[in-house]
């Protein structure tokens, strides 16, 4: 078990020496079970975090704004941020190290480890509490969750309500850190592309009927990029309304702003943007959910995603996140990679 | 503000036959900022390209696009004329009318509107493109030459002639390659050594060539005109300067291994000499083969110990020597394909079944019977061999599907010299059919078979094997249909030829391709036959494909020739379309570094940086980059917009 102690001892450790500038975690949103990101900042707040299944937020992006932060400001405070990550957050700080957009001393990681559990899927905990409403959720022994409602306490099992990408993660542990709370414990992921598997066997106009369908649904509110700790570019391609303009911004350069997709929200500009963020991706995903999850119209993104993890597993033995030190997907070329889909 | 002019080639009737070019003029010179566009039968001659410069200086054009042929063909030719009417050569771009679009059409109202759109395209792009000056280069004026065959003594000669410094790199203690290894060659059956050790020697004795035994090249950096190379000498253990050649070591070393020279027909020392006349004259301890060498094992020593002049020293350590280069010739020659692959013939398990080269050894003065044809088993005469052409060549199913060119002829030389010290012998030939195309070569077969009487049979042989003393070899004569026995003395094989051990990683090391039998591939096969795909790097000889000396000396020459026009340059020009860093959407996320394949960039402060010379403008880095950071320059993905919409009517 992660000991919520442990970590609140460590984060006023961290805190207290001045090893890191601010610490990012987790605490409950009033009295209520949920839970959002909190800033601790004095050892005296690390009473506020918490460490229940419903901390399913990636804080990694975070980063990227310490960045901008930093870039912006003369003589800025150059101390690692403090971050609680789980597996899947873990490998997005790879992630960021292998595209040198970070630098390890950038970050003081604290991982807990999802043991035999994970995060919670809300739709499904509300569907399976049937219209009661929980108190608290929380983790429970040996892969269950335990819900409070109405005062009572109920077991769940946790492949009932556990976000999918949990169900198919593979690695609930994390694989970079300086602390590391609780056990490392391998849950088997039994297939890590079932969700896919369903859309693979749609024939091709039936796919794309599919995504005409949800992408006609999209506001363009940016929310799946602004969570994505991958969509770190000051300029996105896809944007057309703002890019960066510093002063070494040459008129030139100005001028030449090409204008890839228009503002409005209408299909084929919708589908422009997923289709670039999705292959942008390719090879950088590390499936933390979380553009699927706080996604208004609810576009299943994670599809799209997954199916580019798959690929490039498939085709190129290529496992995102693991290693900091191998070349990003797109960079590498190995004379013995596999040549056969090339028509 | 903008003024375009546009011109349309007829290239005859190869544009105008399906593409109406006085439409596309026309309709051309509607498009906004087109203040000049006209029509005419062959644009690159003479009066074509003045039509252009006229208009230039009388409509001062301020962008020329020419709607002709394929860029690769002409577009130096317009934008040297663009340049000579006084604008950047740069504001002239090509719209590919031709193979893009009237060679692969039939349909004349749909190819025109198509020739339109693609010039439309074209007149969007060059409006935006900038005026660039070329980038120049100051050329490394001395040549690296990789192999010490006959093609790189050559090529280094004619390159060190000329008044150039010539690094010559070569694997073996000695130069000289294969054809130190030759008895006689044909068609003219002069003495194989007698014509190459001259030429060995002027290469060591020149004062412009730097001779580099034992030594391979390590790594390659840089481009043409300036290439940086490091190579390996590996330790002789020997001082050339001191050795005296009087050969008292390799009386007392107690080790003896195959002789490769000998192609495994005799032993060597540990510590040899290649052959006599081997060029740097000196000694060489097999590190492998050595006792001494293993600081495991009780150091010997015993050659030391005899050599008065105190040339051994065992403490010779291997050498990285960096040089600067402008040129590179490759000249690695070829190896005998794998004989464990051809168990059918025995090969490995009878003595007597030998490949062409043992069979060379055999025949020569200089080999280990002193001249004379003996069987190894037994040292007796044989009284009928059978040589069998194509072995593993022209067998696409298990063996290499290419004719490896010069077995038919050292064959037939074979067969005749064997006759010549055998009189009573009999040779017999297998093959599938002769090819002797050459200056006297269908000549000197002829004569094989009518002086020397040689039994030619057609037909391929199954199998070879051992039966009282005998090899039996069976095989079908395609011609009558009828099985053949042969009871043979000895078979020799023409086995396939390959190139040489190691070219693969060669070829990554120098980032030159190899095409799918695994020799070195030429950029062109017809019009640049000894160049490789990378600027600045040459291919002579048989690492290019199975060659005969003279093929190979006459590839050396050509190459020499070409590395040369590099060299007598002082300066080289490149051009200027390269990629360029926005800065600011550049993250420094490296990926560009990584898929740069000409090593052109680098991350100086977190960000990438192009270095010009190096760049091709092949565009790989703006493809791979996420944000757009890196763009080539004239190419950018606002001029690739710009260029869609101007396509589509946008
Ligand atoms: C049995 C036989 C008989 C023949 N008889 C005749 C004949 O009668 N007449 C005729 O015209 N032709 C004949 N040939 C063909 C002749 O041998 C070749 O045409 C000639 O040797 C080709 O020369 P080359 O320099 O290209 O290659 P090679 O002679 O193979 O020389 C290549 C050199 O490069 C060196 N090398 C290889 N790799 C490296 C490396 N990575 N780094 C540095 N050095 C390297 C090798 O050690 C070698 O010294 C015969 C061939 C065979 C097999
Ligand atoms: S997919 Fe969802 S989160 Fe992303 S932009 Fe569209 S509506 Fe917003
Ligand atoms: S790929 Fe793009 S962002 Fe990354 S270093 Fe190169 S130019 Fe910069
Ligand atoms: S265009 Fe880019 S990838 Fe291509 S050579 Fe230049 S820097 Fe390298």
């Amino acid at each position: 078990m992660v000991s919520l102690d442990q970590l609140k001892e460590e984060v006023k450790k961290a805190l207290s020496s001045g090893k890191v500038k601010y610490f990012i975690g987790y605490e409950n949103i009033g009295s209520g079970w949920q839970v959002r990101p909190a800033f601790i900042r004095q050892p005296e707040d690390v009473d506020r975090l918490v460490w229940t299944p419903a901390c399913f937020h990636n804080l990694v992006r975070f980063l990227h704004d310490e960045k901008r932060r930093r870039a912006r400001e003369k003589n800025p405070d150059i101390r690692p941020v403090g971050l609680v990550v789980k597996g899947c957050d873990s490998r997005s700080i790879n992630v960021l190290l292998q595209e040198k957009y970070i630098e390890r001393n950038d970050v003081y990681i604290i991982g807990v480890s999802c043991e035999l559990t994970g995060v919670i899927n809300i739709t499904k905990l509300n569907q399976h509490l049937n219209g009661l409403k929980p108190q608290k959720v929380l983790f429970g022994s040996k892969g269950t969750f335990k819900v409070i409602v109405d005062d009572r306490e109920i077991e769940i099992e946790a492949p009932d309500i556990l976000a999918d990408r949990c169900l198919e993660c593979p690695a609930n542990f994390p694989v970079i850190a300086d602390v590391i709370l609780g056990e490392e414990i391998k849950r088997n992921p039994g297939n890590r592309y079932q969700s896919i598997s369903a859309y693979e066997k749609m024939a091709l106009d039936e796919r794309w009927s599919f995504w005409q369908q949800q992408f006609s649904r999209c506001l363009r509110c940016y929310a799946c990029r602004s969570v994505c700790p991958m969509c770190y570019c000051d300029e996105c391609v896809a944007d057309s309304i703002a890019y960066a303009v510093t002063a070494e911004t040459t008129a030139d350069e100005k001028a030449q702003k090409t204008r890839w997709v228009e503002r409005n929200p209408e299909l084929s500009e919708n589908i422009f943007y997923h289709l670039v963020r999705a292959i942008h991706l390719a090879g950088r995903c590390v499936d933390c959910g979380e553009c699927e999850r706080v996604c208004p119209v609810e576009i299943p993104l994670r599809l799209l995603n997954k199916k580019m993890e798959k690929e490039a597993k498939e085709l190129f033995g290529y496992e995102v996140g693991f290693d900091p030190a191998q070349p990003p997907l797109i960079a590498c070329f190995r004379d013995n990679d596999p040549q056969d889909f090339i028509r | 503000m903008k003024r375009t002019g546009v011109f349309v080639c007829h290239c005859g009737i190869n544009i105008a036959g399906t593409v109406d070019v006085k439409k596309v003029a026309a309709e051309l010179a509607k498009h906004p900022g087109v203040v000049h566009a006209e029509d005419y039968v062959y644009m690159c001659s003479d009066p074509g390209q003045n039509l252009i410069i006229q208009a230039i200086k009388e409509k001062k054009l301020d962008s020329v696009v020419v709607a002709c042929c394929s860029p690769t063909l002409h577009e130096t030719t317009f934008r040297n004329a663009t340049k000579k009417a006084g604008l950047n050569p740069y504001r002239c771009e090509i719209a590919n009318i031709r193979e893009q679009c009237s060679w692969v059409h039939r349909e004349k109202s749909k190819a025109t509107q198509k020739a339109i759109s693609i010039t439309r395209g074209v007149v969007e792009k060059v409006r935006r493109n900038e005026s660039l000056e070329d980038v120049s280069v100051p050329v490394t004026k001395r040549a690296l030459v990789i192999g010490g065959g006959i093609a790189g003594i050559q090529a280094s000669l004619d390159i060190a002639d000329a008044g150039y410094e010539v690094i010559l790199v070569e694997k073996s203690p000695s130069i000289g390659g294969h054809m130190s290894q030759l008895s006689e060659t044909f068609p003219t059956l002069d003495c194989s050594q007698c014509i190459l050790t001259p030429k060995m020697v002027e290469v060591s004795k020149h004062p412009r060539i730097k001779l580099m035994t034992y030594s391979e090249v390590q790594e390659v950096s840089g481009y043409v005109g300036n290439f940086k190379v490091k190579i390996l000498k590996k330790p002789t253990y020997v001082d050339p300067d001191k050795c005296t050649l009087c050969d008292e070591c390799t009386k007392v070393c107690p080790i003896v291994v195959p002789n490769e020279f000998d192609m495994g027909l005799t032993g060597r020392r540990a510590i040899y000499i290649p052959f006599p006349q081997a060029i740097p004259a000196s000694y060489t301890i097999d590190e492998k083969a050595c006792p001494g060498m293993f600081d495991t094992a009780i150091a010997c020593g015993k050659c030391a110990d005899v050599c008065k002049p105190g040339a051994i020293n065992f403490d010779m350590k291997p050498e990285i020597v960096e040089v600067d280069v402008g040129a590179i010739v490759v000249a690695t020659g070829y190896d005998l394909y794998d004989k464990s692959m051809m168990a059918e013939y025995g090969y490995g398990q009878y003595p007597d079944v030998l490949d062409g080269l043992q069979f060379e050894r055999l025949l020569s003065a200089s080999g280990p019977t002193g001249g004379r044809i003996l069987r190894p088993s037994d040292k007796k005469e044989p009284k009928e061999v059978v040589f069998i052409q194509c072995v593993g060549s022209r067998d696409p199913e298990l063996h290499w599907p290419y004719c490896s060119k010069i077995c038919c002829m050292y064959t037939a030389k074979h067969a005749m010299l064997y006759k010549h010290h055998v009189h009573d012998g009999q040779a017999y030939v297998f093959y599938i059919d002769i090819r002797s195309g050459g200056k006297n070569y269908e000549e000197f077969v002829h004569r094989a078979v009518e002086e020397d009487g040689v039994l030619y049979l057609r037909g391929k042989v199954s199998r070879v094997f051992e039966d009282n003393g005998k090899l039996i070899v069976w095989g079908v004569d395609t011609l009558t249909g009828k099985q053949i026995e042969i009871a043979a003395d000895m078979v020799v094989l023409a086995m396939a030829i390959r190139p040489s051990k190691g070219m693969d990683e060669l070829a990554k090391k120098l980032k030159i391709a190899l095409d799918k039998d695994g020799f070195l591939a030429e950029a062109h096969p017809k019009l640049r036959p000894v160049e490789s795909m990378t600027s600045g790097i040459f291919l002579a000889g048989a690492a290019q494909a199975p060659k005969d000396i003279p093929e190979a000396v006459g590839q050396a020459s050509g190459a020499a020739a070409k590395a040369m026009a590099i060299l007598s340059r002082d300066r080289l020009f490149h051009s200027p379309t390269v990629a360029r860093v926005i800065r600011n959407l550049c993250t420094g996320c490296g990926m560009c570094v990584s898929v740069c394949p000409f090593e052109a960039i680098s991350l100086k402060e977190g960000k990438a940086e192009v270095n010009e010379i190096l760049c091709e403008g092949c565009g790989t880095c703006s493809a791979s980059c996420l944000r757009n950071a890196i763009q080539v320059k004239n190419l950018t993905p606002h001029h690739i917009q710009e260029m869609i919409k101007a396509c589509l009517g946008g």
